[in-house]
């Protein structure tokens, strides 16, 4: 018999579907660092991300039959796993998110950068110049800081590197705008980054 | 094109980056950002960000989670109800 670690996530999932056990347990193993990982990106805690990787794969289990293997399985459960941790987030009763707008760039009435140029040098070597520890939580904030309008694109995108086509397919939304909402993020993120060095030279 | 300002250079900036910009476009940002710190340093942070916040969220499987996972399927699929 074949060893299950060389068979295709595709045909594993056509074998779970027919009710193989070991086949589905094959893919779980496979997938469920990468799935954690995605939901921590997108929930921003690890208690929202447990739930999230239940549900993910509770659905896949479910879907396995209409899954056609039209797509990779790994897109698929991608999508899965989108829509899992988007449900999540709405589901919950949130505090509000606190806006980062005010870290967006700031222009004088030329149309030239404001003068922060203490803030912008230091900005640029941000991961030199912080604290590793301290830069990586602070970056876990600020993501978990981005109202969900921009994080979701920011977050399949950028650290999960989809195609812009890939993330406007999953989120149902036009090329253009991811793009627009991914520049968006990363302004705001920058601005907060930036200004945390700023703050401490 | 007429001059650009560091305004007008961050609208483009991801598509600059992205190698997607019509020639007169990319030509017009490099020619303010030749004399600009001010960009220079903007575009160097903004370009780290992805990659910092890509690392800072790189978070692997808790130890206890994969088994946890399994017990959750498990349990669903006894009760009948995956």
């Amino acid at each position: 018999m074949l060893p299950v670690a060389v068979i295709a996530d595709e045909d594993l999932a056509a074998r779970a579907a027919a009710g193989d056990a070991d086949a589905f347990e094959a893919l779980v193993s496979r997938h469920e660092a990468r799935v954690y990982r995605l939901a921590y990106r997108l929930t921003g805690s690890d208690a929202d991300a447990r739930d999230v990787l239940q549900d993910a794969f509770l659905a896949a289990y479910r879907g396995l039959a209409s899954f056609r293997g039209a797509a990779r399985f790994s897109t698929w459960l991608h999508r899965i796993t989108t829509n899992a941790a988007l449900m999540h987030r709405r589901a919950r009763q949130r505090r509000p998110a606190e806006s980062l707008e005010e870290f967006l760039p700031r222009f004088d009435a030329d149309g030239q950068h404001a003068p922060e140029v203490a803030e912008l040098r230091a900005a640029s070597r941000a991961d030199d110049l912080l604290d590793e520890k301290l830069l990586a939580a602070e970056a876990r904030a600020a993501l978990a800081r981005l109202p969900d309008l921009y994080r979701e694109v920011f977050v399949l995108r950028d650290l999960e590197e989809l195609d812009t086509s890939e993330v406007a397919s999953l989120l149902h939304l036009d090329a253009a705008t991811v793009r627009q909402r991914v520049h968006r993020a990363r302004l705001m993120l920058r601005g907060y980054l930036s200004h945390l060095v700023g703050a401490r030279t | 094109m007429p001059d650009l300002t560091c305004r007008d250079g961050v609208e483009m900036l991801m598509d600059y980056l992205e190698g997607t910009l019509r020639p007169p476009e990319r030509e017009a940002i490099e020619a303010h950002v030749t004399g600009c710190p001010r960009c220079v340093a903007f575009i160097e942070s903004y370009r780290r960000t992805p990659s910092i916040l890509r690392a800072a969220t790189a978070e692997a499987l808790p130890a206890d989670l994969a088994r946890s996972l399994r017990r959750f399927l498990a349990a669903r699929r006894a009760s009948g109800d995956a």
